[in-house]
Order: structure tokens, then sequence, then C-alpha cells
């Protein structure tokens, strides 16, 4: 049996399965500490099934914390920056377009120094070991021990980036480095923002780790644990110590992941309906389709594996204006419970339309709603009008496509979309995020610039797919359930016919006896 | 004399993309480096072209190559300065102001990186007062100015200096030098005087950016807000009228790479689904649009894709299914529609096969919605 922990800004849900059985479920406010909070959603779900600590098997987290930390500014770590690319790229230093408050919360030591390598793999320069010995002496004598280092096309090759961790290490014993090429993706100067965000997160994700090891602990439960990443695979404790910048997003990737486990489909519209948003995403082969723009986290540009998510002003505290010819994008948000009608309040939320067409009862009191009925029907209408039109944005063909509906806001879709092939609302719905931390698989990937003039189609793809597979293995995937997720191509134009951007994911299974953080 | 700094140079960026028709590319990396110039040296002097002498001399500066690559070799803000330097030292003269290629993406900014950089002024205009993607098509050598002698210069400041007979000889010359120099180059080329550049440039198209990215800016909101607005701003400029082609949601779009450039076709339907659709023809910019299978806009003149919630342009990569849109077509700059012009620009030059009509005359036989 597995524990699922989603611990997102409001709420903290856990579930408890059994293989495909969904045996308990709890939804409990999260706490200042965040540990609490999760102390109390696992006694609910425990005590709830009566189920004996001994058996569960492992523990899913799907946290914001990281997010929190970067979006708020607190609890972020000073960070060296190195970038390899000189004579390239002079002009503009490391953190350059950043807000102010962040990029001083990460303090003044950009550095950049010659080398890095071209797309055909020839170097922009070669290495000076005189001048990167004295930026790492200048690192020493500020007594910084995190350094995140970038190199130019890094992601295809990144010795130049290992020489120089080699070199920090070497003169700077237990030094923290994040190197770009580890966080994938061409760009440059989005990689190293992303590099820099996750080094200036490693000692919060430290004691992140440890809290969590502890609040197990203390609930006696003596499994393995893992944390959800951004694409909807885990990461075992020690490559979250590492990695914690991974986890950005990792929530709506949880509650597509859940749609999918709750109802088998592969290939589907996920429509997550909280109290302020429904967020709209696609899911594709099971996982959710990757947005391929800039991310952007806390005014920072990033280059983040973040699923693609439509987010409307449209979830069951929305207000309801204009005689129903508007709803949203104000909310009541969690405070519907108290303030909408059908709880007893004044205000006319999206969620009172729904009562008062007797398409749903809510509340422990079911106070009854009347409205007019131009109202209730103008309402319907416009629920349903944001709701075809967002999908329509995602769907990636004019083809229907099957819609699953999610969170505690599915109560707002009465009738059948007219963009759906077939409409779903499974069971457990509410706890969908949870189910997809608990379900989650264990993931690699590799990016990089290829000519299919030089190397095939099919040998390039073979090669990938076999590096993609062994960063799957090392992150502590079971080698025996690993396949190919995802294969990408996107052509490059103005350069030599052929040349692809290739994109390879492989995903697994946890191991019984893997590599995940024993407690 | 007009100046300009870095406080334009948001509304310039979106108001050349909004010219660049789909092209251009995304201006990111190159507004950074433009503001890291302009913050160091101060506001550029923005010249106007009847404002130059007719014996000044003049280069015309940009990038080349692909834009893909810009993204990790990163430019330098020397570059620009650098290319011009060496234009002068091999040469033996003095350039006395700096004219862009074309409007869009980064080659919009490089020549105000130089002019900050050289402390020489930009010129206000540029060699297309759009985005189109061969070198030939720019009105510089279309009017008769010899591309070369041209210098370029690459990522470790490698100089390559061009000697050909002319702009057809010169463009894959320097499409190779680009492929083989790390993907992109920053090239001076296209060498004039004053009384060349006044009768070939499509003149003050950097204030007009400005202005245009202001309007964008300001309005932001539905297209259809934002089109009284527009038909005043063009109505005073030397663009034709901008005339409302269709508004719908793309229903189809797919680009493939052929010979190194961005092809493919969009379909936008109407929001009822009522009407024939618009098709949009695209070879890296938004080259032709019809409606039931008559033309009702076409290159050289302008074809722009808007968001239609916020009136942001939008370029042709980034075009996708379910996107809710309004697309104008504008006619485009007089030089465009001589008959020397169009031997470079007109529809079958881009593989079409049939002549070029102004937007004017299209859109009273077609009525599109």
């Amino acid at each position: 049996m597995r524990i699922g922990i989603d611990v997102g800004g409001t709420h903290t849900d856990a579930v408890l399965v059994d293989g495909d059985n969904v045996i308990s479920s709890t939804k409990a406010l999260t706490s200042a500490d965040v540990t609490s909070g999760i102390l109390e959603a696992l006694e609910s779900i425990l005590s709830d099934s009566g189920v004996q600590e001994d058996s569960i098997e492992a523990v899913m987290l799907g946290t914001t914390q990281f997010t929190n930390a970067v979006i708020e500014r607190k609890k972020l770590s000073e960070v060296a920056a190195i970038r390899i690319g000189l004579p390239s790229g002079a002009g503009l230093p490391p953190k350059i377009g950043w807000p102010e408050d962040i990029s001083r919360s990460l303090g003044d030591h950009g550095y950049m120094v010659h080398g890095g390598t071209l797309y055909d793999g020839r170097p922009v320069a070669e290495l000076d070991w005189s001048e990167i010995n004295k930026v790492i002496a200048d690192i020493k004598s500020k007594n910084l021990n995190t350094v995140a280092i970038s190199a130019a096309f890094s992601p295809m090759t990144p010795q130049p980036e290992l020489d120089v961790a080699a070199q920090l290490r070497r003169e700077i014993p237990g030094v923290n480095i994040t190197c770009s090429h580890s966080l994938g993706r061409l760009g440059l100067l989005e990689r190293e923002n992303a590099a820099l965000l996750n080094a200036s997160l490693l000692k919060l994700a430290d004691s992140v780790v440890s809290a969590f090891a502890d609040a197990l602990r203390q609930r006696g439960l003596k499994c393995r644990f893992f944390v959800s990443q951004n694409d909807g695979t885990l990461m075992d404790a020690e490559f979250v110590r590492q990695f914690p910048a991974l986890t950005f997003a990792s929530g709506p990737t949880n509650s597509l992941r859940g749609a999918c486990k709750l109802t088998g489909l592969n290939d589907a519209i996920v429509v997550d309906l909280g109290g302020t948003t429904a967020d709209i995403g696609i899911l594709q082969g099971g996982f959710p389709r990757e947005s391929n723009i800039v991310i952007d986290v806390g005014g920072v540009r990033t280059n983040f594996r973040m699923p693609d998510i439509l987010s409307l002003g449209l979830g069951g505290g929305s207000l309801v204006t204009d005689e129903g010819r508007s709803i949203g994008p104000k909310s009541v948000g969690h405070n519907l419970v108290t303030q909408g009608l059908a709880f007893g309040g004044s205000v006319l939320t999206a969620t009172d339309l729904l009562v008062a067409a007797g398409r749903a009862t809510v509340g422990p009191n079911q106070c009854p709603v009347t409205l007019p009925p131009q109202t209730i029907e103008n309402g319907l209408n416009t629920i349903a009008s944001m709701l075809n039109n967002g999908i329509e944005k995602m769907m990636p063909s004019s083809d229907p496509m099957p819609v699953i509906l999610v969170g505690g806001g599915a109560i707002l879709v009465a009738d059948k979309l007219e963009v759906a092939s077939k409409m779903y609302c499974p069971k457990h719905s509410g706890v969908a995020n949870a189910i997809g931390a608990a379900i989650a698989q264990i993931g690699g990937e590799v990016e990089s610039l290829v000519c299919y003039q030089d190397m095939p189609r099919e040998q390039a793809i073979k090669k990938m797919s076999d590096e993609a597979i062994s960063t799957a293995i090392n992150a502590g995937a079971n080698p025996k359930t690993i396949r190919i997720a995802d294969i990408e191509e996107t052509t490059i134009s103005y350069m030599a016919e052929g040349t692809t951007r290739l994109r390879i994911k492989a995903v697994g299974d946890i191991p019984s006896q893997g590599k995940g953080a024993s407690v | 004399m007009k100046k300009l700094g870095s406080e334009s140079l948001a509304d310039l960026s979106i108001g050349a993309v909004f010219l660049a028709t789909g092209g251009g590319g995304d201006p990111y990396v190159a507004e950074l480096i433009t503001k890291a110039a302009l913050d160091k040296s101060g506001p550029v002097d923005l010249i106007d072209p009847d404002d130059l002498a007719d014996d000044a001399f003049i280069v015309a500066l940009g990038g080349v190559g692909a834009p893909t690559v810009s993204l990790e070799l990163l430019p330098s803000i020397n570059d620009a300065v650098d290319t011009l330097r060496a234009f002068e030292d091999r040469f033996g003269k003095k350039i006395d102001a700096v004219v862009s290629f074309e409007v869009g993406g980064a080659n919009s900014l490089i020549p105000i990186i130089a002019a900050a950089g050289m402390g020489i002024p930009v010129v206000d205009g540029d060699g297309m007062g759009r985005a189109l993607p061969e070198a030939q098509m720019m009105t510089y050598p279309i009017y008769g100015v010899l591309p070369t002698p041209a210098v370029t210069t690459d990522y470790r400041g490698g100089i390559t200096e061009f000697h050909t007979k002319n702009i057809l000889e010169f463009e894959p010359e320097i499409r190779q030098c680009a492929l083989s120099s790390g993907g992109m180059i920053t090239s001076a080329e296209h060498p004039m005087t004053g009384k060349q550049l006044k009768a070939s440039i499509v003149p003050r198209t950097i204030t007009f950016s400005v202005e245009l990215g202001r309007i964008l800016r300001e309005g932001r909101g539905k297209a259809h807000r934002i089109f009284e607005p527009l038909q005043t701003l063009f109505a005073n400029s030397i663009y034709g009228s901008v005339h409302h082609l269709y508004t719908g949601k793309v229903v189809d779009s797919s680009t493939k790479i052929i010979g190194g450039y961005d092809i493919g076709e969009a379909t936008i339907a109407s929001f009822d689904g009522s009407g024939p659709p618009l098709k949009i023809s695209i070879k890296n910019e938004y080259l032709l649009a019809m409606i039931n299978d008559v033309t009702v806009a076409s290159v050289p003149d302008l074809i722009t894709v808007l968001d239609y919630e916020t009136s942001t342009p939008i370029n042709a990569e980034r075009l996708r299914f379910g996107q809710r849109v309004t697309v104008y077509g504008i006619g485009c700059p007089a030089f465009y529609r001589t008959e020397k012009a169009l031997n470079f620009v007109a529809p079958r030059c881009f593989g079409f096969d049939f002549d070029y009509q102004p937007i004017e005359s299209l859109i009273s036989s077609a009525s599109p919605t």
C-alpha cells in the first residue's frame, strides 16, 4: 500500500491506495509549519482505514514549499554564478533581467569565464584555468558554499561545466553545486536561471527532506519516501536534496496524473475546478503535455519542464454578476463555505447557480437558493462557454476528446460540454492530486540538437533513448519496468536541413527495494 | 535630433513584432543587451533620413543566421561595434550613421547597440518596413546598392570580408559563413551614401514602431477596440491602410522546415463556425491570406495576427490550435509596389502561382467578414 500527500497553499490532501483501490482519503488545512498539517492528514487516513504502519510500502509527497520560497523570496541561500561562455555573451551577466528583490536575495556574485561549446561541439574557447582559479579564490574569500555553473550548449556538451565543478570541489570541500546541464533544455539564460534558483533552494531542500523524514518516523512509518516533480515522475530523497526546483508546478501535474489513474484514460483533457480557477491540462500518453514557452517563476524566466496549463478565472466561489452573463475572475475562494448563498451567506457564487438549478446540493444545512430562471440559464451557459472556449484553446486538434473533471468545483459542470467526446467525473476526484502523487513513477529525460544527415534518425533516437533510460535508472527507477514515454522532435529554421531538437523521456516504476530514503 | 533611450525599448520591440508579420523571432535577449548598452551610453541620436547629408556614409548592420543559436551562443555587447570598426579598418572609411536591415526580432535593435557604442546616430528607418526571409528582398539592393564590400564578425571576433558581384551571389555566401561560424554572425553590409539611402530606405519605421508599441500597450484589450487607433496611426504613415481580414479561432496550424525555412499553413474559422475560414500561408512570415481560395491579402502587403483578447501580436512559431485571433492586412510601403521591387518580393518569389494585387483592390472584391 502507498500513501500520497499533496501539500497545497490551502489544503493538504492525503490518500491511502492499495494497487488500484483508494482505501482512505482526507482533506486537511495546510499548517503554517507544513509538518503538523502532514501529520494530521497521515493520522486521519491511517486511523480511518485501520491499516498498520508496517504495511505501507512508500509515501509520495507533492509540495509547493519550494515554489513558495521563490515567490516569497524567503529561505533562499546566496549563490555564486559561474557562466562559461566568453567571449560570447559579454554584457549579459548572470541574473540579468531579474526582479531586484530576488536578485538581492541571492547576492551579487556573478562571474563569467571563457569556454563552452558551439552547436556542433567545437569549443567557443578553451578553458582558462588561471581565470577560473581566480574566480574560485574570490568565491572562497566570500565564504560562499553554494555555486551554480552554466555553459553555452552544455545540454549537448556538459564537460566544461563538469570540469569547473570538479575544480570547485577540490578547492572548496563540501561546496553545493548545481550544474545547468543537469536541468536540461536549450536556452542558456533560462537554464542558468533555473540552476541559480535550484542552488538557492539546496539548503531549504535539506531541511524539508529531514523534516518530512522526521514526520514519518514520528508516525511510525519506516518506509521509503519520494517527492513528485513537475513532469509527473518521482525523485527519491537524495535527488530532491540536489534538485528541489524540479518540484515547481508538481501540483497541477499530480492532478492530471490522478485523473489518468482514476479513469484509465491516457489521452484526455483534464479540468481541475477549484474555488477560484479552472486549470485545464492535456494528458498525452498518460502524462501531462508540457509547455514549450518560457516559464516565469517568481518573476524569473526559466525553462523548467512544466505542464501546459490554461487557468481560467472560474471556480466554485467565483462571483456571478450581470444576471449570470459574467462569472469570475473575482472569487470568495475558500470562504465559499461561509459566504455562498447555499451555505447561508449573502454572495451569489457559481456554486449557487447549480444549487438553484437543482443540479447540486452542498453544505451541511443545504440552504435552498432561489434565483430568477433567466439568471440560472444565463449562468449555466456562461460556465459552459467559458469551459468550451478554454478547452478548445488547449486541444491539439479539432477532434473531440474525452474530458475528465476533478477538484472540489467539479459540480459546476451540469451537462456534457460541447467539445467533449465524453465526460468523466470519477469517484475520489476531489483528491486527484494526492492520488497522482501516490502513483507517480521515476523518469529520466535527455535533450540534444542532432543532425539527421550526420546520424540517421533511428540511430540518433536509439542512442538518446539509451541515455534517457540510464538517467531514469540513476534517479532510482526499476530497470525491468522502464519504457520510453515520450519522443519529441522540433526542427530548427535557418539551419542545415535535418537539424532537429530531440527530447526523449523514459519512465519506470519504483523498485520494491530501491534507493529511496530509509527512515 | 530625436533621441532614443532605454525607456522606449519595450514599445519598440512589441511594435516591431507587429510589423514583422509573424517573423523576426523573439527579441528578448537583444532587448536585454540593448538596454545594457543604452544604460551605459545614454540615449542615442535617431536621425531622420532627410537630415542626412547626401555624401554621408552609411552601413546597414544586423544578424545573419539561425535565431535559435543565439539562445546558447549569446550575443555580446561588443559584437555590433566590433563589426562596424572592422568595416572602417578594412576599407578605410569613416561611418557616419548605421541603419537596420528589417523590422522585427534582434535586427531592429542591433544598429541601436552599435550607435550607442560608436557615438554615431542610428537612422530612423530600415530596409524592409517589415520582415522578409532573404537579403535580396531588402529595399537597398532592389534600389541598386551593392551588398559589398562587407564584413562579418563571429562570436570570437573572427572577421570575414565579402566581395561579391551582386546580392544573389552574396546571400548564399554569407549564409554559409554563418553556418560554419557557430550559426550566427553580425554583418555590416550595403555601404551607401546619404543620397542612396534616402532613395531606398523605408523611412521612419523606428519612430513608427515605438508609437505602434505604445498604442498596443495602452490599448491592451479586445482586438476590435484597437482597430480605430491603428487606422488613425497607419493613415498618417508610409504604409497603406489597415483592413480587418478576419476574427476567429485557429482550427489548424502546422509548420515544417523545408530548405531551412519554417513553411506552413494556418486555418482560422469564425467563432460560431459560420462562413468560410481564412487560410494563411507561412514561410517564416505570414505571406498569403485566402478565403474560399480567393486571395484577400498577399506579400509584400503586411498580414499580422493579434491575440483577440489582448491585441498582442503573435509570431508564426507561437500560433497554435484554439487561439482566438484577429487578422489585419495592411498596405505595404509604396516602394514595394514598384515593378522593380515586385521582381524580388511578389508572391511568385515565394512559390505562389499568381501576380500581386494590392490589398485595397482585393478587399472590395472578396468582402471578408
